[in-house]
């Protein structure tokens, strides 16, 4: 086919936005066809002014006052109802559009794991929410301004003509001159559009990145130079946006300007004319009052489809700063999730993991693990140095990475897409960095199920609701703020205890707690275990190793290891 | 309104001047524009009046003329300088509105901030600002300027055409566009705000969603973490349709309002022509100026659509501002650098049992004290109460003899358990608490804490750290942190489990490279590790 030779060279943004378009083309075409209409009916307007002036100059021919300004009314109302009837589709086209946009953006997110290559949670919110937005005027000015300015223009050129060649000859030569222009400011605009679309972003994330350090920097003292941080790029945002505007309100003036120099010509044109100073530029017998007074009417309008288009132009190249963005966040690489992320009843059968020649990829290295089958009921301390791919490892047991190669088993399954959902229902999570979701702190724990005694006790959470403000309705900071280290760790316990797990995968669950808050998280990964549970932890804790029945070590070369028991 | 009425004059206050001139250029533009179509329909039918007598030769048409051309460059110019300089204000002062409500939350309770949640704050400080740029751009300033045309081109129109020309204009324009503002405000109000606040949960669940969602697949939330989101959208969709509707309805009613008007003058100027009250050149000015008049009215609908959300977010914002930010802080007074506690006492909340009581310790300069005890005793509460985060329920913390919660920011540090860096290179993180330090400073900080080894190897001070640090190992996290303790030099370190997954080694280090690079500064800790005890001149067992 040519048309996919063609499209390689197309801009990406450019193919993006017409991919977007194309879902709603047809509600788009017909209220563009509308939106003209309405624009053209302002010629039999015009025509019926000029009726009554002429005869209220020559007291003959035209129509009267009354008919005249009945017949003015009525066609305003015609036009009030076309406009009306067309705004309305296109909204409903713009808004499919965003919506459709936002739920792939959203769709994809929920079903990825691990960084995004496209930018943090701000800049993919920013991305979804006030970017997307941006798109509705450019769906709904671009396309009928482009419709209006193919077919209302030449109507009155066509008109002016008719009447008289010197004001078709104005008209046609400040005309055209608009979209050269344009074209030329196009580019500038597009250009400033985009450097302040990512400008956007960052401080979006730069704010989502200091206000989780507040806390820590009113400590440090350095809130006064936060805030002056945040100052100096909120200044550059607003310098940007208003490279953006002088962009467009220039552009909108010079086109003013030549609609404005175009209509007084032809006004005074038009006087000189109709008192007999000219003799030149009408058919033969001269201009009448009232072709006068209706080119005068008409001219504007000759101009507003052009200028509304010029208004559009900037709405396109923010439309395609936008499309630039989302042709970055669809080319960048993300992990999918394995299975949905959904509550589904778990895999039955004994949880017997095996490993056999997994290796996983971080970064630039392979990492190789050990062949290892963990029982049911086994307790495996996963040691090694720092980055040697401990929680990788647990990523991997959980579904949440992809291994390079070899074969994860478990319950006798493998672990795949199929069965990832089903096998998660059997874990319990303890992830080394809390994150908490903008609910109540019992939310948090159990998902919307009750908060039993026994899970409070066995975290030993007693004295923790006690001090809450709002005990277990608490709203916390996304970080466990609001909390200690220590309590943080045991609102995570209290939750993998909550899920009644068969298998505990724990990342580094006393790393930074004091001795006193280590055991009671140590208690409190026994008590799970005393239940039949699997546990599988990562950690550098001796106390903790001591506990498990094996040690498998992992070590950061690329080479498989013996696992080791050590008692 | 009172809460827009409030964030205008606000954001008045800043930019009165160039908000002025503004508002003065752009009545210019409307009074041009109104002045320009009028007198070019007078010209026209003036024009051809005195062709059709034949006096077209005694006509003056240069003045006429030329004073068309001057409206139409003279409009089109002063539109621009209006638009420079209402937008540039108004940018200006929604960017002090943003900086005051960061401080504003940067100045809340320790308490209330670290419950912060940041979406939410990022709404306020995002959202909530942007969606007050219509406040003058749409709203006042138009409403204003257009309130004042109108009044100037009812004078003239009546002085010019005819009284009851210049009536039925300003009649219908005043008395159509006050009643569609009036309806619309009373009923854009719910849609708008209920829009709003389903775009702020769209946004804050959606970060939720991204950032925990490898928690929230493993507990098997993650699809009704995408579906209350998506409900989020959902909701902001039927609001948005329905603001829409509106949004259209006083579209229409505004281009009724002006059809009207242009009829009217049509019909009573051309009505007196037809009597020969008035010549037809002057009926001609007062429906060439209802035309123009059009635009007064336009910027409404916007306006109109947006009010409810405008109202939403300058509630909340002024609310935010309207808490009064503590005095500024003091120099501390020259003098020996003691951290006082004098019988402090402390509980969590009101009326529960206190956490300490009557709690006495003085850390003198260059005294290094340790707190021991066990877990949930109070360590963390008298580092918080020393660092003046935490205000005692009884007693006084001072340092210098002065309240501590008055002293000047930094002046007493506290490092917490919990490691809290920032995105951006080292040095970025560094130099949050020292903007001058050079690149030796920061270096000799880092070997201070056993780090610089580390860091170059890393990639220097330009390595780059992920959200919260990511990037560097639990341990080395906790060293830089310290060495920005350590860069900010302050009277009294306040250190919270300071060497929490260092090895021994290292642990003994970085604590002897810290009392060498602050000899003079006191240094109270809550230690519970033998190498913290042991580097300390006494210990304090609480509990």
């Amino acid at each position: 086919m040519t048309k996919t030779k063609k499209d390689k060279t197309v801009a990406p943004e450019r193919q993006v936005l017409a991919a977007l378009l194309s879902r709603e083309a047809k509600g788009i075409r017909t209220a563009s066809r509308l939106t003209a209409l309405s624009a053209l009916l302002w010629v039999p307007q015009a025509a019926l002014v000029a009726s009554v002036f002429s005869r209220l100059l020559t007291g003959a021919g035209g129509v009267s006052v009354l008919v005249g300004s009945l017949g003015f009314l009525a066609l305003a109302a015609l036009r009030l109802a076309l406009s009306y009837l067309a705004e309305g589709l296109l909204f409903r086209a713009g808004q499919s559009i965003v919506t459709h946009t936002r739920q792939e953006i959203l769709d994809r997110e929920a079903k990825s794991v691990g960084p995004s290559a496209f930018g943090g949670p701000g800049a993919l919110a920013a991305l979804a929410c006030e970017k997307l937005d941006a798109l509705l005027p450019y769906i709904t000015r671009y396309a009928p301004a482009q419709a209006r300015v193919k077919t209302v223009p030449l109507v009155i050129l066509a008109l002016a003509f008719w009447h008289s060649w010197a004001v078709g000859v104005v008209l046609l030569i400040a005309g055209p001159l608009i979209p050269v222009f344009m074209a030329l400011v196009g580019y500038a605009a597009k250009e400033a559009s985009e450097r302040q679309m990512s400008e956007i972003g960052t401080l979006n994330d730069l704010l989502v990145d200091r206000l989780a350090a507040l806390a820590d920097m009113r400590l440090l003292g350095a809130t006064p130079r936060v805030i002056a941080q945040f100052e100096t790029a909120a200044n550059d945002l607003r310098a940007r946006t208003m490279a953006v505007l002088r962009v467009a309100f220039l552009s909108s003036t010079v086109l003013e300007l030549f609609a404005a120099l175009g209509v007084a010509m032809v006004a005074v044109w038009v006087g000189f004319s109709l008192l007999g100073e000219l003799s030149w530029g009408a058919y033969g017998a001269g201009l009448t009052p009232w072709a006068g007074m209706f080119l005068l009417l008409l001219s504007p309008d000759y101009f507003q489809p052009l200028r509304d288009l010029s208004a559009a132009w900037h709405d396109k190249a923010a439309g395609l700063a936008v499309a630039k963005d989302l042709s970055a966040w669809q080319g960048a690489t993300s992990t999918p999730l394995l299975g949905t992320g959904a509550v589904t009843g778990p895999l039955p059968g004994p949880v017997q993991i095996t490993l056999a020649g997994v290796s996983a990829k971080r970064g630039p290295r392979l990492i190789t693990y050990p062949d290892l089958t963990i029982a049911p009921g086994a307790r495996i301390a996963l040691s090694g140095p720092s980055g040697a791919g401990k929680t990788t490892l647990l990523r991997l047991i959980a579904g949440l990475e992809h291994p390079a190669s070899g074969k994860i088993t478990v319950a006798g399954q493998p672990l795949n897409a199929e069965s990832a959902d089903a096998w998660r229902a059997r874990l319990g999570w303890m992830p080394q960095a809390p994150m908490f979701l903008g609910r109540s702190l019992r939310h948090n724990i159990t998902f919307g199920a009750a908060l039993t005694s026994d899970v409070i006790a066995t975290a030993a959470l007693e004295d923790v609701l006690e001090t809450l403000p709002k005990g277990d309705l608490t709203l916390l900071g996304e970080t466990g703020g609001g909390l200690s280290g220590g309590e943080a760790r045991r609102v995570m316990l209290a939750r993998a205890l909550a899920a009644h797990p068969d298998v505990v995968l724990a990342d580094e669950p006393t790393a930074d707690l004091d001795r006193d808050t280590a055991d009671r998280i140590t208690e409190g990964l026994m008590a799970l275990a005393a239940r039949g549970a699997t546990l599988i932890v990562a950690t550098h804790d001796p106390v903790l190793i001591a506990r498990m029945d094996q040690v498998v070590d992992i070590q950061p070369e690329d080479r498989p290891l013996d696992a080791e028991a050590t008692q | 309104m009172t809460a827009l009425w409030r964030i205008f004059t606000l954001m008045v206050k800043g930019e009165t001047k160039s908000l002025l001139r503004g508002l003065l250029l752009s009545t210019l533009v409307l009074m041009m524009g109104a002045a320009l179509l009028g007198l070019s329909g007078w010209f026209i039918t003036a024009a051809s009046a005195a062709g059709l007598i034949g006096a077209g030769a005694v006509f003056d048409v240069f003045r006429p003329s030329a004073m068309v051309r001057f409206l139409a460059i003279g409009r089109t110019a002063t539109r621009y300088g209006e638009r420079i300089l209402t937008h540039d204000a108004t940018l200006r002062a929604l960017t002090r509105l943003r900086v005051a409500l960061l401080s504003r939350v940067a100045a809340r309770s320790y308490d209330r901030l670290i419950r912060l949640r940041g979406a939410q704050a990022l709404n306020r400080i995002v959202a909530d600002v942007d969606a007050l740029d219509g406040v003058p751009l749409r709203l006042f300033l138009p409403l204003i300027a257009g309130a004042v045309t109108q009044i100037v081109a009812c004078a003239m129109i009546a002085w010019l055409v005819d009284p009851r020309v210049g009536l039925a204009i300003f009649g219908l324009f005043t008395i159509g566009g006050a009643g569609v503002l009036v309806w619309g405000l009373r009923r854009a109000q719910t849609p708008s705000r209920r829009m709003e606040a389903a775009a702020q949960a769209f946004r804050s669940r959606l970060i939720d969603l991204i950032t925990g969602r490898e928690d929230l697949a493993v507990y098997g939330q993650l699809t009704t973490q995408t579906e209350i989101t998506r409900t989020a959208e959902l909701r902001r969709q039927s609001a948005a349709t329905d603001t829409d509707h509106l949004e259209r309805q006083i579209g229409a009613a505004l281009m009724a309002v002006s059809a009207l008007a242009g009829g009217a003058a049509l019909w009573i100027g051309g009505h007196l022509a037809e009597m020969g009250e008035i010549s037809p050149a002057r009926a001609a000015i007062g429906f060439f100026a209802a035309l123009a008049l059009m635009e007064t009215l336009a910027p409404l609908r916007r306006a109109v659509a947006e009010i409810g959300r405008m109202i939403g977010a300058a509630r909340r914002v002024s609310e935010q501002l309207g808490h009064e930010v503590a005095s500024a802080a003091q120099p501390v007074p020259e003098g020996p650098a003691d951290l006082v506690f004098s019988g402090v006492s402390f509980a969590r909340n009101a009326g529960t049992r206190r956490v300490i009581d009557g709690f006495d310790l003085t850390v003198a300069p260059g005294e290094w004290v340790a707190l021991k005890g066990p877990s949930g005793v109070g360590k963390t509460t008298v580092l918080l109460l020393g660092a003046g985060a935490l205000s005692p329920l009884e007693g006084q913390v001072r340092l210098c003899g002065q309240p501590v919660t008055q002293c000047s920011p930094g002046s007493v540090t506290l490092v917490g358990q919990r490691a809290s860096l920032l995105r951006g290179t080292v040095a970025e993180n560094l130099r949050i608490v020292a903007p001058e330090a050079d690149d030796d400073a920061l270096w000799a900080a880092l070997a201070v804490v056993a780090l610089d080894d580390v860091v170059r190897d890393k990639g220097g001070l330009s390595m780059q750290l992920g959200p919260r640090g990511a990037g560097l190992s639990g341990g080395e996290a906790r060293r830089l942190v310290l060495a920005r303790a350590v860069l900010r030099k302050p009277l009294v370190l306040l250190l919270d489990e300071p060497t929490e997954g260092l090895d021994h080694a290292t642990s003994l280090k970085v604590l002897a490279g810290i009392r060498a690079a602050l000899p003079n500064t006191g240094v109270l800790m809550a230690a519970h590790r033998a190498e913290e005890q042991g580097a300390s001149d006494r210990i304090l067992t609480l509990g």
